[in-house]
């Protein structure tokens, strides 16, 4: 029944998602080294140096403050696994704990899911552009925003797959062999549901990317002086015809960023319980 | 059929009642006093005294959010701080820029995703389907402003074929040649859009292709083509047309970053605008307006849908 993930019939066969989980190591490495592999300090100025071509000592050029654009691109990885895994972590928390409430429990369910129909009734950018009016511009306060956005969609997700799985018999067996509530919830059906959170979550944390560029690029994402990917495409866009590698360094890491998650859910999706394929979108 | 549509307009009354409350908490959730909030900064105090009342501020809350509703039913959102002009009035210049870009988005979207989406599920497997999901799954991955910035510098800047920014309106200018400037834009907006729905026809073709009355078509010798397009797309459609509805649904907010990347005068970039300059009574109004008009077209796109697949309504 619960067939836990192995990583080797996930990628086998499967060049292009091998590649793409390899870049994410990469991402994760650069996150992790960031204050040992960027060559320079990403936050000094250097008015000698100001939008210096790619070349020695600074690979990816310079940018209109003479900051140096390798150094923020590595620091920016930073930004990238933070807001990922903050708000995938936001929205399966929030998100599994009420489409699981909401489908064990019915009447629960019936007032859980009407708000979470309501704030579906939001286009998500505009749910996310309105919190961000209400709330002071930081990194904490995107991730929040991001993560309540998808646990919306989390919500209804998991409520699906639950009211599935609630339906099997091995629920009947542990509740007839005396488990209660909490004991069928979590020890009975949420292993079952584990598989396609991961799936859910590397979907969530590709598009997550996607949302906090736009924000940045809004001018209502990370405070600007933070190094993200997309607060460097935000910053030097108007230097795109004199720099144009300011924007294509950042934009490539962002691109690479989300296409190898988005292959990493697709392989995953491909080896998850069959019923649940369909509930999970993704790309 | 008419039972499912009564049910389905009468759950979406308290959702829409719940969001506009929402909408409505908006101001009394930004710090400081609602009336000031709505009046910006040059207001002097008489004008504040006098709208605290009209809005009734000494109210119960509960009182103040009847009052409100029923200004919003009868087409009274307040006066922007920026414009001095009635909201309604600054929403309604946006929206023809919106909705000609949702449109002229939604023409690529079915231009190229649906061919594409096809000949994908047809070649099942073969490289040319590894090409298009890949490729599909790839233009997905990229933001929209970045897109637009490099269509920019190749097309205009480069090339010299179509604007950089700008809409000049066709209701007032004249000339259907202005939907030249929206060109860019849609196009930049349809490349994720299209990229999902070009996955979506595939799975759904492939769904269908599994069933038995294709097995019966392709046994009596019937030419694949005819197949994939009168037996196979067609079944698949059902679902792919809700999918058009929905992306349209979303389009006039997911325009936010391409209007303003092409300083198109639509709704997306008044939101942005309304934002930075703090005109609150705009960004409320906007946000009620969208919420409605996705609620609307989400409710006709389900209606569509169960009227297509009588199996929904009969649920």
């Amino acid at each position: 029944m619960n067939v836990p993930l192995s990583i080797a019939p996930v990628f086998r066969g499967r060049a292009l998602a091998t590649i793409g989980m390899c870049w994410l190591v990469v991402v994760g490495i650069a996150a992790i080294g960031a204050p040992l592999l960027a060559p320079f300090d990403p936050l000094e100025f250097d008015p000698l140096v100001r939008l210096s071509d790619p070349g020695w000592p600074h690979l990816f050029g310079t940018d209109h403050f003479g900051r140096d654009s390798l150094s923020r691109a590595i620091y920016g990885a930073r930004m990238a696994i933070v807001i990922g895994s903050g708000s995938v972590l936001i929205a399966l928390v929030a998100g599994g704990l009420v489409g699981m409430l909401s489908a064990y429990f019915v009447r629960l369910g019936h007032l859980l899911m009407r708000i979470v129909d309501v704030l579906m009734a939001f286009p998500a950018l505009l749910l996310a552009l309105v919190l961000m009016t209400l709330l002071e511009r930081s990194v904490l306060n995107t991730v929040i925003v991001i993560g309540i956005v998808y646990a919306t969609t989390t919500a209804r997700i998991v409520f699906g797959m639950t009211l599935k799985l609630k339906r099997d018999v091995f629920v009947d067996a542990a509740i007839c062999s005396g488990a209660g509530h909490a004991s069928v919830l979590f020890r009975h059906i949420l292993p079952n549901l584990v598989s396609p959170m991961l799936v859910q979550a590397s979907f969530i944390f590709a598009f997550a990317q996607l949302q906090a560029a736009a924000l940045d690029f809004l001018g209502l994402g990370l405070p600007p002086e933070v190094p993200s990917w997309g607060n460097m495409l935000s910053e030097e866009r108007i230097y795109v015809t004199r720099a144009p590698w300011l924007l294509i360094f950042p934009g490539a890491l962002i691109i690479l960023s989300v296409f190898s998650m988005n292959l990493v859910g697709d392989a995953l999706r491909d080896n998850i319980d069959p019923r649940f394929k369909d509930d999970i979108a993704g790309v | 059929m008419l039972i499912y549509a009564l049910n389905r307009v009468l759950t979406l009354v308290p959702t829409l009642l719940a969001a506009s409350f929402l909408v409505f908490m908006f101001i009394h959730l930004i710090p400081g006093d609602p009336a000031s909030i709505l009046l910006g900064d040059t207001a002097t105090p008489e004008e504040v005294a006098q709208l605290s009342r009209e809005l009734g501020l000494d109210e119960p809350l509960w009182t103040q959010y009847v009052l409100w509703l029923g200004n919003v039913l009868q087409g009274d959102l307040g006066t922007s701080v920026f414009f001095r002009e009635p909201v309604l009035s600054v929403i309604a210049d946006g929206a023809e820029t919106s909705i000609l870009l949702a449109t002229m988005t939604m023409f690529w979207i079915v231009l190229f995703g649906v061919p594409i989406g096809i000949v994908s599920a047809m070649r099942h497997g073969s490289w040319v389907d590894q090409a298009t999901s890949g490729g599909a799954m790839l233009f997905a991955s990229v933001p929209t402003f970045w897109l637009g910035l490099y269509l920019i510098l190749i097309f205009s800047v480069g090339l010299g074929w179509f604007p950089s920014s700008g809409f000049p309106s066709i209701a007032d200018e004249g000339g259907a040649s202005n939907l030249r400037y929206l060109v860019l834009p849609s196009l930049t907006l349809a490349a994720p859009n299209a990229a999902l729905i070009i996955r979506l026809i595939r799975a759904s073709m492939l769904d269908v292709s599994r069933e038995d009355h294709v097995r019966t078509a392709r046994a009596k010798g019937l030419h694949p083509v005819r197949v994939a397009i009168k037996h196979i797309f067609r079944n698949a459609l059902i679902a792919v047309s809700a999918a058009f509805g929905f992306t349209f649904a979303a389009l006039v907010s997911e325009a936010v970053v391409t209007e303003t990347v092409f300083s198109l005068p639509g709704i997306g970039r008044l939101v942005v605008q309304s934002i930075l300059r703090r005109d609150y009574p705009v960004i409320q109004g906007v946000i009620l307006v969208i919420v409605v008009f996705y609620t609307a077209i989400n409710l006709l796109v389900d209606l569509a849908y169960a009227s297509l697949d009588p199996r929904v309504s009969l649920k």
